[in-house]
């Protein structure tokens, strides 16, 4: 299925979706009217949330898209189109351009409600017909008012029912005909392959990371090297107009505030939806998805969600585990980010849940590490942080968040800058932590298809770059037997680069200098220092003299299974000490 | 009725672009019929024949890669140059790109391989000595010995296409065994969703015409022309 063509069915699959040619919208104050049109009430709609007062979501009929020109929304708008007033003091030029504002708004009402026989509407055009500016103070209203959305009612409606006048059913049927009329020629859709009427521009899809606060589009034409074949805005790409308020409707649904069906992977902002046959089925789904790559309390899910997560994390399949989400059940993943006020895809993925949750499954196997990290599962964006100059969420590399996300969707490999980022970040801050490591494994893993990569220490490994991370680990630890801890800069701070990338300059020198530390240890704790020398004359064992065991350079594959073996070998430490603390407390 | 060609394609990268997304290029998940017989035409085409796709034939897996690229927001202004070959002079033509930049990013297909089946049928303007015969011996020898008038491309000039002359008597080229997945459509047939049929060029207004495109054993069959199945 294509992109939009699945948010279009998200669209239809949605149970609280306004419907065609309605949109949310953040109305601050209710005016309401006599039915002979003058004022009876201001009402303040805005929800009062400590010191800021929000407006409230209501549904409201769709805005027109406005960048620079002047169009008016149907029975609602902001105070300047509305009332002709705005805050602050206006030059000559902008006072001008509120006049043609205000006078659009009441152009558009007073043509479009000329006939009408509905009270509400007679009230609004009565009340449009009077208005002048200065009764915005004679009637004095706060100063609040100005720049806020506002909406109509009759007070008769609002008392009772909360009725607004553009709930009433003639306003309906007059909106639902002027947008009939406002549609253009009729072209196959090539969303519903439908003959229907072409929208011409996109309406705005709001709340993607980074992207303009006004909106972004997907589908848009906005410069002259984008059309082709002298076509001009929609019709380079003919979509029907309830097919685009269909996918933005949809998107902008999913990638509201608070909405749990998106996730922010890098600064691709992620949306994800299940399409199943009840309702209940496509949430677990999703809240699986969710729970699986962010840090959602566990303990707050459904108790389904997280046996199903449990499980998919200790290898047994979904079909074991829930039959009701491994069949029928499909999901799909839309990665987006934002380009000025455009909206670029970057990745798109449309299968059986049942394949995600297989390729979940090995890429938490990929990324297994003995000792696991200290909270048992991080989220994706702990890991994506760790690729991040200064761990900061907008300095990971762009492309790099969606090309992993899509490997780890579809099963695929792995991007190899993944490895040379993480080898970078090691390099320029000397950190060598589990979340790192991790990453490290994984590629080694699927990439480059070594799958006897060890998960935990491994003594018998003879590759070299992991011997000599193991050997790097145990000088330091020699050091830090002899120096103690309080030193200023270990071997690993002074050498980790040098070792990890050109071993043969760096290793000779770290062996003479162990020779010292050993002496000291020896002085201090004769057996410290045999166990030492024991691990070492070990490791350089497996070291085999015919194969150049300390090379020249080593490539990234060979410095990230340094890295590997330096994290086990140095964790073995930390544990064994562990132990004999337990053991002594016994 | 002519005999039909088989010609396999490949290429390290292709993108096959979805009109609503041609901005921020996404690429089908298949080689369109469009850029098949863009293909065909490059390699060999007179106004005599019309090429008119039957089938494309996946054969490798479908992988994608995103990256960005820097380009410009105008298009060389026609009028413009126009005037500047009467005037004779070059004045006001120039382009500045840095003060026009535009970066566009793009979605594509890597690692691609398809055969396409096709045949041709001879239009109105074939002259007297043409005949199926003698195209269809010039399409084989050309694209045996790798001739073509410019360089096929995969959906976009910088993607280029590596082409193969195929036998149509044998037995076309498979997939892999391991690629025979639900991926490529082999046992469940897989929907595409609505795919680019072609561009009605010779129309006011130059409409796109559409299809419903479905890959079965990693076969996509494409409508013959004046088809129900091609939406327009």
């Amino acid at each position: 299925m294509t992109i939009l063509g699945s948010l279009v069915r998200a669209y239809e699959r949605l149970p609280d979706a306004p419907p065609y040619g309605y949109a949310m919208a953040k109305i601050g104050f209710l005016i309401s009217l006599n039915e002979d049109g003058s004022v009876a009430n201001l009402v303040d709609l805005r929800t009062a949330e400590g010191s800021k007062r929000e407006p409230r979501e209501l549904l409201t009929p769709k805005a027109p898209k406005r960048t620079s020109g002047i169009k008016p929304c149907f029975l609602w708008d902001k105070t300047a189109y509305v009332l002709g007033v705005t805050a602050g003091d206006l030059t000559p030029k902008q006072q001008e351009r509120l006049d043609r504002e205000h006078a659009s708004f009441r152009d558009l009402h007073l043509e479009v409600l000329i006939g009408s026989t509905d009270t509400g509407l007679i009230a609004l055009r009565r009340f449009l017909e009077a208005w002048t500016i200065d009764q915005f103070n004679a009637f004095g209203w706060s100063e609040e008012l100005k720049d806020q959305n506002v909406v109509f009612a009759l007070e008769s409606d609002r008392r009772p029912d909360n009725i607004f006048l553009h709930h009433r059913d003639a306003a309906r049927i007059l909106w639902a005909s002027m947008q009939s009329d406002a549609s253009g020629e009729a072209e196959v859709c090539l969303v519903s392959g439908a003959m229907l009427p072409v929208e011409r521009v996109h309406p705005s899809i709001k709340g993607v990371w980074g992207g303009q606060t006004a909106g972004a589009s997907i589908v848009s034409f906005n410069a002259a090297a984008y059309e082709s074949y002298g076509h001009e805005q929609g019709d380079n790409a003919p979509v029907s107009e309830q097919a685009a308020f269909a996918y933005t409707t949809a998107l902008n649904i999913f990638l509201s505030k608070g909405s749990k069906n998106r996730i922010q992977i890098g600064d691709a902002s992620t949306v994800f939806w299940a399409d199943a046959s009840d309702a209940e089925t496509a949430e677990t789904a999703e809240d699986v998805w969710l729970a699986a790559f962010s840090e959602i309390d566990e303990t707050q899910e459904s108790a389904r969600v997280r046996s199903v997560l449990e499980g998919l994390r200790n290898g047994r399949t979904l079909a074991d585990l829930d039959p009701g989400l491994s069949r029928g059940v499909r999901f799909y993943v839309l990665g987006l980010a934002p380009n000025a006020a455009r909206i670029s895809i970057r990745f798109w993925y449309d299968s059986d849940f049942s394949d995600l949750a297989r390729n979940y499954q090995r890429f938490v196997q990929d990324m297994r590490i003995e000792p696991p990290p200290r909270n048992g599962n991080p989220p994706f964006w702990q890991y994506l942080a760790e690729t991040a100059v200064q761990k900061k969420r907008e300095n990971v590399p762009p492309n790099l968040a969606g090309e992993w996300m899509r490997a780890i969707l579809t099963g695929k490999r792995y991007p190899l800058t993944l490895l040379t980022n993480v080898l970078m970040r090691i390099r320029a801050d000397g950190e060598v932590n589990t979340l790192r490591v991790s990453m490290l494994k994984a590629v080694l893993t699927r990439n480059f298809e070594r799958k006897d990569t060890p998960v935990a220490l491994d003594p018998d490994f003879k590759d070299k770059g992991y011997l000599l991370g193991r050997l790097f680990a145990v000088y330091e630890r020699i050091q830090e037997a002899a120096l103690g801890r309080n030193v200023n800069a270990t071997i690993k701070d002074k050498f980790y680069g040098s070792a990890s990338a050109q071993p043969r300059k760096v290793f000779s020198v770290i062996d003479r200098n162990s020779a010292n530390h050993l002496a000291k240890v020896a002085k201090q704790a004769p057996g410290l220092k045999v166990d030492l020398e024991r691990k070492l004359s070990d490791i350089m064992g497996k070291l085999n003299p015919a194969d150049d065991p300390y090379p020249a350079s080593l490539s990234a594959q060979e410095q990230a299974l340094f890295g590997l073996g330096y994290y086990h070998q140095r964790s073995s430490f930390f544990q064994t000490r562990d132990n004999d603390a337990t053991e002594t407390a016994q | 009725m002519t005999y039909g060609v088989k010609l396999m394609v490949s290429g390290p990268r292709a993108c096959f672009t979805r009109p609503e997304m041609k901005v921020e290029r996404v690429s089908y998940d298949v080689m369109t019929p469009s850029a098949a017989r863009g293909i065909l035409e490059a390699i060999h085409w007179k106004p005599a024949i019309s090429w008119v796709i039957d089938a494309i034939h996946v054969l490798k897996p479908i992988r994608f890669q995103s990256f960005r690229r820097n380009e410009v927001a105008s298009k060389a202004p026609a009028g413009l140059i126009k005037q500047a070959i009467n005037r004779g002079d070059l004045a006001g033509l120039q382009l500045l790109a840095d003060e026009d930049r535009q970066q566009r990013a793009a979605t594509i297909l890597t690692d691609v391989a398809y055969v396409i089946a096709a045949h041709f049928v001879m239009t109105p303007r074939a002259g007297g000595d043409d005949n199926a015969a003698k195209h269809l011996d010039t399409f084989n020898r050309r694209a045996a010995r790798g001739q073509c008038f410019h360089q096929p491309c995969l959906g976009t000039r910088e993607f280029d296409a590596r082409f193969e002359l195929l036998d149509p008597a044998n037995n076309l080229q498979q997939p892999d065994s391991a690629h025979r997945t639900p991926e490529l459509g082999f046992g469940v047939p897989r929907e595409l969703g609505i795919m680019l049929w072609d561009i009605a060029h010779q129309e006011k207004g130059k409409p796109s015409m559409f299809f419903r495109a479905r890959l079965e054993d990693g076969v996509m069959r494409v409508p013959q022309p004046g088809s129900t199945e091609v939406l327009k």
